[in-house]
């Protein structure tokens, strides 16, 4: 079966939303990926992303209730699909079967 | 928390105008929460930076859209976006559509039968049209043959043609190098032709030049083009001919034999038929060779129809000029030889000849010399008529179409607004309206070409064509008229679709919806243009049918009833007389007389000049019959002076007997009897006079399209036909013997009569022809217009149910109500009438013209056709609103 190509920003973005666990949205998923990979991306690339992933059926999305805050306006809530777990998996087998084939001292840096 | 701080207002505006609208509300949250959480870390001018930069980062063209409704989450990965084109949806559109047609059944049919009629009709008038335009186009040079035609002015009257002498031809030919062919045509219908003991008379023989093959595309079956029509006495039948006379038997090589002396003429090839749609018609061609060394000239012995073949592309009007300055050199030579005066004479006298080419395409329908062409030609004015009438219907039926659909537009504006409710798009509902408008043309598209199938032999004896469906199984027809359905369909779907679309689901719902002023005035206005056109057709049909019926009761002047004409006794050649006198000693005849000369039709065409003994200089263009002495009694005619041609005046073959309108050209009113005419100039230069005996009553001798004209009666042998006066109830038993006898002669002709009365009513067959046509389509507009006024009564009633059941309610009876719903469209038919008529009666009056002697257009004519639309119009109506006020006020009041 033909895989769906995933990019790395995507894979990243992906395990975000995975990481938040039905929290993901805009704000928290843009927040996470400053936080932990140092990156500052607009907030635009996520949005896209977000949708790009969900019309590969990699996450889907729900408006959650509206709230009090960001004047009563809704939010787009994304949580991962069986799909999206089942490629992340996938990525993460695919790397480890690599790692096992690199010889042992390849990476060490120096070697004198 | 409350978010304490804004994000600038700009640059909130700009996002909202700018981002997509289906995921604005999020984007909008997420960025003015982002906004708070960079305020706080890092200030006012980094967080406004911030949002502005990322607030461009989702307006087009960066953003990405989603697509999609909710329904996305639950379909399979990867599959397409639905939108509102998608098969699903189109099945819907087609289902509810048949839905909608077949729960409102009536406005359903009307719309489909009204449509149906419409848009047969149209296909019948085109396959018409079609047909007329055709003509002649079947030669592969059809834009390159030009026939040379003569206008020649004589005392008066116009006496051209289309025919020159023989030598014309050969002239043409050899003086212009841009005549590539010539090729000459001579009628000579009504020959006798025998084959064994077989004869036939042939109405449709032509002697034609052997170039006849070059000029025009007739297909040769057997035989060879080249050499078919060279030697005298040969013969060129058409498949049809062929096998009448030799059954399976191969005809070249065989012999036929031509008239009364039995000349042998040798059968040379065979050809495919003439095409219906050619302007000549022929069973069988024999060869202008067989006359041998013609007489030289152009204006002596016309009889020959010539045809030229010129270069492509060549301008035609220039050679036509050139023709024009030879054919003053010939003609100018030829008047000085026969008539002894110079062609500048000629002119003086007020005569005149101009020479012109005809287009070989235009000849059927545009050619002016009806009954001296090859075969009787079309009018262009039909063609004209016709196509406009197609052109009404189709109008008259898309306004039925769009009436109709407006007028339900209260019944389905609820489904408009639920629709709306449950998030249906404008655009959704426009294309449902316009789909179930294009299945409605489709649906009467079959119908109407059904009712085209049915209804074409009908069709064609009407118009005396062949015309087949043929045509339409062209696969660019057939596109066409389904683009044309289609067209039809998206038109009078658009306006309902347009306009039903557009109503705002609140006021839909509360009931709001109803006709507005504005809808009304187009709909008044639709019912106008309809009925305009039916009083129009109506008058058209009552005056046709007025005119044709004072034609037929008019009195002609001689009893045409009783009369029997024996025709072609000619071919009894001596025994012409004794066969009459022979078949007057039977009881039931009473008189016979032998003449040429039926006064009925045009039977001759040529006029005679006549000059008075005291005033020689003033001649009367006067008809020639020549009679015996029993003409005049067998036919009833009146002799109003004198006496008629008697045997017992030896000197009555110098007498005449003058019509009433001749007597009083040539200035004789009083005193006829006695006076003389000129006669012709003998040898020795010895006048020859004819005495006046007898005068007598104007009878008509063409038909009333033309005014009684001078006429000189001669005693003279005059063979052709018999006519003899019968009164017996056992027909059958006397034509029997009638033929018994003709055949003891053993002639070459077979025996053939008429009665006069029957030849009396076939000069009228065109006359007859359009007013069966115009009765047709009137009927047929009646009937279109009627189904409109039909739904518009039913939308009127239903709109005012409300209004009724109130005023039924205060107490208004069943026929005040009936009135007060009828009023309106009395008015609209009124101004109907009043925009018909003087447009109907110009009309009418430009076809009446064309005949002498006319009915008038009287005022009750147009009475008449008002009442009857009126009449029909209230019949239609009342249908409904007798129904509407019947109706039970409790049911329409309770809705509210």
């Amino acid at each position: 079966m033909r895989r769906t190509y995933l990019g790395e920003f995507e894979e990243v973005v992906l395990l975000m939303v995975a990481i938040l666990d039905g929290e993901g949205y805009g704000v928290t998923v843009s927040q996470a990926l400053e936080e932990h990979t140092g990156r500052t991306v607009t907030f635009g690339t996520v949005h896209n992303t977000l949708i790009r992933l969900e019309e590969k059926g990699f996450v889907r999305s729900e408006l959650g209730g509206a709230t009090a805050e960001r004047g009563g306006r809704r939010k787009r809530l994304f949580r991962i699909t069986a799909l999206g777990s089942r490629a992340l998996q996938e990525i993460q087998q695919l790397r480890q079967n690599l790692w096992q084939l690199l010889p042992p001292d390849t990476l060490r840096p120096g070697g004198l | 928390m409350r978010s304490p701080v804004k994000p600038p207002r700009w640059a909130h505006w700009l996002l909202i105008k700018l981002h997509p609208a289906n995921t604005l509300e999020e984007v909008e949250g997420d960025l003015e929460e982002l906004y708070t959480h960079w305020y706080n870390r890092s200030g006012k001018t980094q967080a406004t930076l911030r949002y502005l930069l990322n607030v461009v980062s989702v307006l087009p063209p960066f953003v990405r859209r989603r697509k999609t409704n909710e329904h996305q989450y639950y379909q399979q990965p990867g599959s397409r976006i639905t939108s509102s084109l998608t098969s699903i949806m189109i099945r819907n559109y087609l289902k509810i559509a048949f839905r909608n047609l077949k729960r409102q059944k009536v406005s359903t049919s009307i719309n489909i039968a009204g449509l149906a009629i419409g848009l047969a009709t149209c296909v019948l008038i085109m396959l018409y049209v079609q047909d007329e335009l055709s003509y002649d186009r079947y030669n592969e040079n059809a834009d390159r043959i030009f026939r040379v035609a003569l206008k020649v002015r004589l005392n008066g009257d116009n006496v051209g043609g289309p025919i020159l002498g023989a030598s014309a031809a050969q002239d043409l030919q050899q003086e212009f190098p841009e005549v590539l062919k010539t090729t000459r045509i001579r009628n000579q219908a009504g020959e006798f032709v025998s084959y064994g003991t077989t004869s036939f008379k042939e109405e449709h023989l032509l002697y034609t030049d052997s170039t006849f093959f070059d000029v025009f595309t007739i297909p040769f079956l057997e035989g060879n083009s080249k050499q078919a029509l060279t030697e005298p006495n040969t013969l060129v039948l058409t498949e049809a001919t062929a096998r009448k006379y030799f059954g399976n038997q191969d005809p070249v090589g065989k012999v036929l034999l031509f008239g009364r002396e039995k000349t042998p003429y040798r059968v040379t090839g065979v050809v495919r038929n003439v095409p219906a749609n050619s302007h000549f018609r022929f069973d069988m061609l024999a060869s202008l060779a067989t006359y041998g060394e013609q007489h030289k000239g152009w204006i002596y012995n016309m009889n020959y129809y010539t045809y030229l073949l010129l270069p492509e592309k060549y301008d035609y009007k220039q050679l036509e000029a050139k023709i024009s300055r030879l054919a003053e050199k010939e003609v100018g030579a030829e008047l000085q030889q026969f008539m002894a005066i110079s062609l500048k004479q000629f002119r003086e006298k007020g005569d005149d000849f101009g020479i012109f080419l005809q287009p070989l395409t235009s000849i059927h329908l545009y050619s002016p010399f009806g009954s001296i062409e090859l075969s009787p030609g079309g009018n262009i004015l039909y063609v004209y008529v016709l196509t406009a009438i197609a052109v009404f219907m189709l109008i008259i039926a898309c306004v039925n179409f769009v009436n109709l659909s407006t007028a339900t537009a209260v019944r389905r504006s609820r489904e408009v607004g639920i629709r709306k409710v449950l998030g249906s798009a404008k655009g959704q509902l426009q294309l449902q309206f316009l789909i179930e408008s294009v299945l409605l043309a489709m649906m009467a598209l079959m119908i109407g070409l059904l009712v085209v199938g049915l209804s074409l032999p009908y069709f064609n004896q009407l118009t005396g064509k062949t015309l087949t469906i043929s045509l339409l199984i062209n696969p660019f027809v057939a596109a066409g008229l389904v683009a044309g359905a289609v067209l039809v369909g998206l038109l009078a779907g658009s306006y309902p679709a347009f306009y039903l679309s557009s109503f705002k689901p609140v006021l839909v719902l509360k009931g709001k919806i109803t006709a507005g002023r504005g809808s009304f005035s187009l709909r008044s206005g639709l019912v106008v243009f309809q009925f305009f056109i039916t009083i129009s057709m109506i008058i058209a049909t009552v005056t046709a049918d007025r005119q044709l019926r004072y034609m037929r009761t008019q009195k002609v002047g001689f009893d045409r009833e009783q009369v029997l004409v024996i025709h072609d006794t000619h071919m009894l050649r001596n025994n012409e007389a004794v066969f009459r006198d022979r078949i007057i000693q039977s009881p039931q005849v009473s008189m016979g007389t032998i003449s040429g000369q039926v006064p009925v039709g045009n039977s001759v065409m040529d006029n005679t000049t006549v000059m008075s003994k005291e005033n020689p200089d003033k001649g009367v263009m006067s008809r020639f019959y020549f009679v015996d002495d029993a003409y005049i009694p067998t036919l009833g005619m009146q002799l109003v002076q004198g006496r008629n041609f008697s045997k017992s005046f030896a000197t009555d073959s110098f007498a005449v007997i003058l019509n009433e309108t001749a007597a009083r050209a040539l200035g004789w009113e009083k005193d006829p009897i006695g006076r003389e005419l000129i006669g012709n100039t003998d040898d020795n230069g010895a006048k020859t006079y004819y005495r006046v005996i007898g005068v007598v009553g104007d009878f008509h001798f063409e038909s009333l399209r033309q005014k009684i004209g001078p006429l000189v009666m001669f005693l003279g042998r005059n063979s052709g036909n018999i006519l003899v006066k019968i009164h017996t109830d056992k027909l059958p038993k006397l034509l029997a013997s009638l033929k018994q006898q003709w055949e003891s002669f053993s002639p070459a002709a077979p025996f053939s009569y008429s009665f006069l009365d029957d030849r009396f009513a076939q000069v009228y067959v065109g006359e007859q022809k359009i007013e069966q046509v115009l009765t047709l389509f009137s009927s047929l507009t009646i009937f279109i217009a009627c189904l409109g006024l039909f739904g518009l009564a039913t939308f009127t009633a239903e709109q005012r149910t409300k209004e009724i059941g109130v005023r039924k309610v205060l107490g208004a009876s069943v026929s005040s109500v009936v009135a007060l719903l009828s009023k309106d469209f009395l008015k609209l038919i009124l101004i109907a009438l009043v925009l018909a008529s003087p447009i109907a009666w110009w009309g009418m009056d430009q076809w009446l013209k064309e005949f002498a002697y006319k009915v008038t257009i009287d005022w009750w004519i147009f009475a008449l056709a008002g009442l009857l639309a009126i009449g029909i119009a209230l019949l239609t109506v009342s249908f409904q609103s007798i129904k509407a006020a019947l109706t039970d006020p409790v049911k329409s009041l309770r809705s509210e």
